[in-house]
């Protein structure tokens, strides 16, 4: 007992100040935290809030969660530098490390037991995705699963994606999957993109029958367009990865994570099962939820896609992108005739799409052509000024716009060809939510190609160092504009969606804070990485709507934009390249700090502007 | 028309000294200050608080001694905590930044954040609603001048901010602080060789900005009452008019502000639609960014303040 006291004695005698003031910043942060989720004050009892935060027992969880942090902050920065503990010399070995140097008995366990859990799993998912009459998991359901068709497309992807794991870790076999022939990569492919779709397909008689799939038959999976969307993703995958030039040099000796995390095997299938959420999961979702994942989330994700074109491929600061997403949404309105200006011809919604990506692109020309001459921070403003004035014209300018008390009715989006009428309503909100993946998943891949294509390598020249990038002969404007027009017609883009789906303009839906929002979606992800900024977009779109309904811990809706900014200022201290940054953004970022290159054309502080 | 010049030259009058924050935080550090929009919302609810305290509900009519004291006094209380707030946004928002050398996209997020917690905050703790300051003195129309209404508020606001921008450029120009403050403007490297505390500078820089700040909050309070997000759009115009005179410049963003007031005011009386002044403020700035980005008198990086 003694001796543990004399050791927590001698460990505390070498904190120094720096680390003094690492344990009061934490502690500070703790009743920062404890203010923000504590009770609203009032203009009149100016003090309430600070009272009820500070002097009740809300506080107290607060303070722990400060030591807590301080603690743990403290103990890295000891064990880094070695003070608390001696340095390793040689890198521990991670127990997966160990099991896959390991032979015979332990190997051939991990290896069925992993298995089986699988297995396991597979059937789970199949079970809870199964018909949605409430009922236990028990083992007989889970048996009786076999009976369905979707059972087996969990299966398939569990039991791959097992094999992709072992295989990686336990170098199961030595043969890669691309070094079949290209033929049966192609037919194999098919063969199972073919198979996913049957077991996708949420429209077909969910008991196995051959029915399915003769094309003959009224049941058949080719009579519906899931099947074609499955098999055009499934294409869109497999030819470039067959295609794909074979590596001639040799390798690194292999590290099984990080091989794992680049393997084409794994990343088909990451996208496989990223197909299977994005398109299967929505349908298991109450309502309330499937809006929220339209309105709040898809868009969202659109826009901030749309916006890291901007903010993270090419390093410009867009302030007021908001204005694009407007400039999209009364499109739509004006050419469904819902302004009290009317349109020469009226448009069906699914044409405005294409309108109003055009519209926004010349907005964005027209703004960007003089602007982006500008340095990075007066680019921030005027864009600021921009969204600004498209938002005093939508609510000022009643004659164009409707005014504050918004626009009419715009019309829905509808189909009357070839002898289909269908006209998508409220009571489904998957059917929008479907309409909006077949854009967002083609965007997202357009602009990962663009990304590691000339334009990008051009966007990451002018980011990094504007006029190293122009002696190089890029046309440093031509690309910036470029890149800011791309961005606002995405924004454009979800304008539309927006527009038809909530029925009526209001330009309160368009103010600053929404900018500020889509920014955030941006940076909180990562920068210049589009699965972290989806992944961004969907965290903080989805705890709006959560926290609507749960004030957790005191955290509450109407304070959200406290948190993001908070949120802001902490990332921008301890990890401005956000959560799953892009490699080139983290490099770029630590590059600065060490004080080469700059990380973005708004040059570094201490650099001289050229004025 | 007379009235819209004289509602301008007011409005600018407030403009200018926010503007002062930006030019000098720019001059120094070469970046937009976003969160200065809350310095002002500070000042605001500081006058608030202070007048909403002291006089109340009842009127202060004819003490002249009365009134010079409430002006005085509120002028300095909000002036301080504009001082406290731009000097915890840097100690907060940038100085950890600075230390590690970040980019500068990261100070202007950083900014922005910063803002946006302080806005937040605000409304949390006070309320979401604009509420109305207590007068502490009557605000009637002393001159009329051409049709050109002149109130009380204008005088008191044109004393003040001339003492104020009088005072602030001799500082820069004169005194040791501003001296110094020029020095790591020019040149951070050699100023800090050559003895200056670069740290303590800007800091010092982010305080008299800050107290310019408050005191454009002060003013703003007693005319159009107070609210949470009632820095935005003055902040958004400041930084117009800092950037019209010439960033860094401080005669520049002096000029500027009351130049910015007249250009935006003015045509109201020929377009008639008020809205449109934000348009034309937004525009005004467009145009100066493409045909003379250095300003009315300027830029002033580094060079004599």
């Amino acid at each position: 007992m003694s001796d543990q006291l004399t050791r927590i004695k001698r460990m505390v005698a070498t904190l120094n100040a720096a680390d003094v003031r690492r344990i009061c910043t934490a502690l500070a942060g703790g009743l920062v935290l404890a203010l923000m989720t504590g009770p609203d004050g009032s203009i009149t009892s100016p003090l309430y809030g600070a009272q009820q935060s500070f002097l009740t027992a809300h506080v107290i969880g607060y303070l722990i969660f400060g030591a807590v942090l301080a603690f743990l902050m403290t103990f890295r920065a000891k064990t880094k530098d070695g003070t608390w503990r001696r340095v390793r010399t040689e890198p521990r070995k991670t127990f997966v490390q160990t099991l896959a140097a390991s032979r015979n008995v332990m190997r051939k366990t991990a290896l069925s037991l992993t298995a089986l859990v699988s297995i396991g799993v597979a059937l789970i998912f199949a079970d809870i995705s199964g018909p949605p009459a409430p009922h236990k998991i028990s083992w007989h359901e889970i048996f009786h699963q076999f009976l369905f068709t979707r059972t087996y497309g969990y299966l398939l992807l569990v039991l791959a994606l097992w094999f992709a794991i072992a295989n990686q870790l336990f170098q199961l076999s030595d043969k890669r999957l691309t070094s079949l022939p290209r033929p049966v990569l192609i037919v194999g492919g098919l063969v199972v993109t073919l198979f996913l779709a049957l077991c996708a397909d949420p429209f077909l008689p969910a008991r196995f029958s051959l029915d399915a799939i003769s094309p003959a038959s009224k049941h058949s999976m080719f009579h519906h367009w899931t099947t074609y969307f499955w098999l055009v993703l499934g294409v869109a995958i497999i030819l470039p990865w067959v295609f794909k030039r074979r590596p001639t040099i040799t390798r690194r000796p292999p590290r099984p994570m990080a091989t794992l995390r680049s393997s084409p095997s794994m990343r088909f299938l990451t996208y496989v099962i990223a197909g299977f959420v994005v398109l299967e999961a929505p349908k298991y979702l109450s309502q309330y939820w499937q809006i929220t994942l339209y309105q709040q989330i898809g868009v969202f994700c659109l826009l901030a896609i749309g916006l890291n074109i901007v903010v993270g491929f090419a390093g410009l600061l867009d302030l007021g992108y908001v204005a694009f997403y407007a400039i999209g949404a009364y499109t739509t309105a004006y050419f469904s005739g819902s302004l009290p200006v009317q349109p020469p011809f009226h448009l069906n919604p699914f044409l405005t799409i294409p309108c109003a990506i055009i519209v926004a692109m010349m907005a964005g020309v027209l703004l960007g052509l003089p602007t982006l001459r500008l340095r990075g921070d007066y680019l921030a403003i005027v864009t600021l000024g921009f969204g600004e004035i498209i938002y005093v014209l939508a609510n000022d300018w009643v004659r164009l716009t409707g005014g504050s008390i918004g626009t009419g009715l715009v019309a829905n989006f509808s189909i009357h060809f070839l002898g289909i009428n269908y006209v998508w309503n409220e009571a489904n909100p998957l059917s929008y939510y479907y309409l909006l993946i077949a854009i967002l998943l083609p965007a997202i891949f357009l602009f990962d190609f663009l990304n590691h294509s000339r334009v990008g390598r051009s966007w990451a020249a002018i980011r990094e160092d504007e006029v190293a990038a122009a002696s190089l002969g890029i046309n440093a404007l031509k690309y910036k504009v470029m890149a800011f027009a791309m961005g606002a017609s995405t924004a454009g883009a979800a304008g539309v969606f927006t527009a038809v789906k909530v029925g009526t303009l209001f330009p309160n839906s368009f103010v600053l804070q929404l900018s500020i929002t889509i920014l955030v979606l941006v940076i909180f992800g990562g920068m210049g990485s589009i699965v972290g900024v989806l992944c961004g977009a969907i965290i903080l779109q989805w705890l709006p709507s959560y926290l609507n309904f749960h004030a957790y811990l005191g955290f509450q809706q109407s304070d959200l934009y406290l948190y993001i900014g908070a949120l802001l200022v902490v990332m921008m201290i301890f990890r401005p390249q956000g959560m799953i940054p892009s490699r080139r953004r983290m490099r770029e970022f630590h590059d600065a700090e060490e004080g080469l290159g700059s990380a973005d054309p708004l040059g570094s502080i201490n650099q001289e502007s050229p004025s | 028309m007379f009235n819209y010049l004289i509602q301008g030259i007011f409005a600018g009058l407030i403009f200018s000294l926010l503007a002062l924050g930006y030019t000098l935080v720019y001059g120094v550090l070469r970046l937009i200050n976003f969160a200065h929009s809350e310095v002002l919302m500070t000042g605001g609810f500081a006058g608030y608080f202070y007048l909403h305290y002291t006089i109340g509900q009842h009127l202060v009519t004819g003490n002249v001694g009365e009134t010079l004291f409430y002006i005085v006094t509120g002028v300095l209380i909000s002036g301080v905590a504009g001082t406290i707030v731009a000097v915890a946004i840097e100690r907060f928002a940038y100085r950890p930044l600075r230390r590690r050398n970040a980019p500068k996209l990261a100070y202007l997020i950083s900014a922005i954040g910063a803002s946006y917690f302080l806005l937040n905050l605000a409304g949390k703790e006070f309320g979401r609603y604009p509420t109305a300051t207590s007068q502490p003195f009557d605000n009637h129309v002393v001159v009329t001048l051409w049709g050109g209404q002149i109130t009380m508020y204008d005088f008191v606001i044109l004393a003040a901010s001339l003492v104020l921008l009088v005072t602030i450029d001799w500082i820069v120009s004169r005194t040791k602080m501003g001296r110094a403050i020029r020095a790591v403007a020019q040149d951070v490297e050699t100023a800090s060789l050559m003895g200056v505390n670069v740290n303590r500078t800007i800091a010092s820089t982010f305080a008299l900005g800050g107290f310019m700040g408050g005191v454009a909050g002060f003013f703003v309070a007693i005319n159009q009452g107070v609210a949470y997000d009632m820095g935005f759009k003055p902040a958004l115009f400041a930084f117009t008019a800092a950037v019209l005179g010439g960033i860094g410049n401080v005669r520049g963003a002096m000029i500027g502000g009351v130049v910015l007031g007249i250009v935006m005011f003015t045509p109201i009386y020929w377009l008639g639609q008020p809205w449109l002044e934000e348009i034309i403020a937004f525009s005004v700035l467009v145009l100066i960014l493409l045909f003379r980005p250095t300003g009315l008198l300027g830029e002033r990086l580094g060079r004599t303040a």
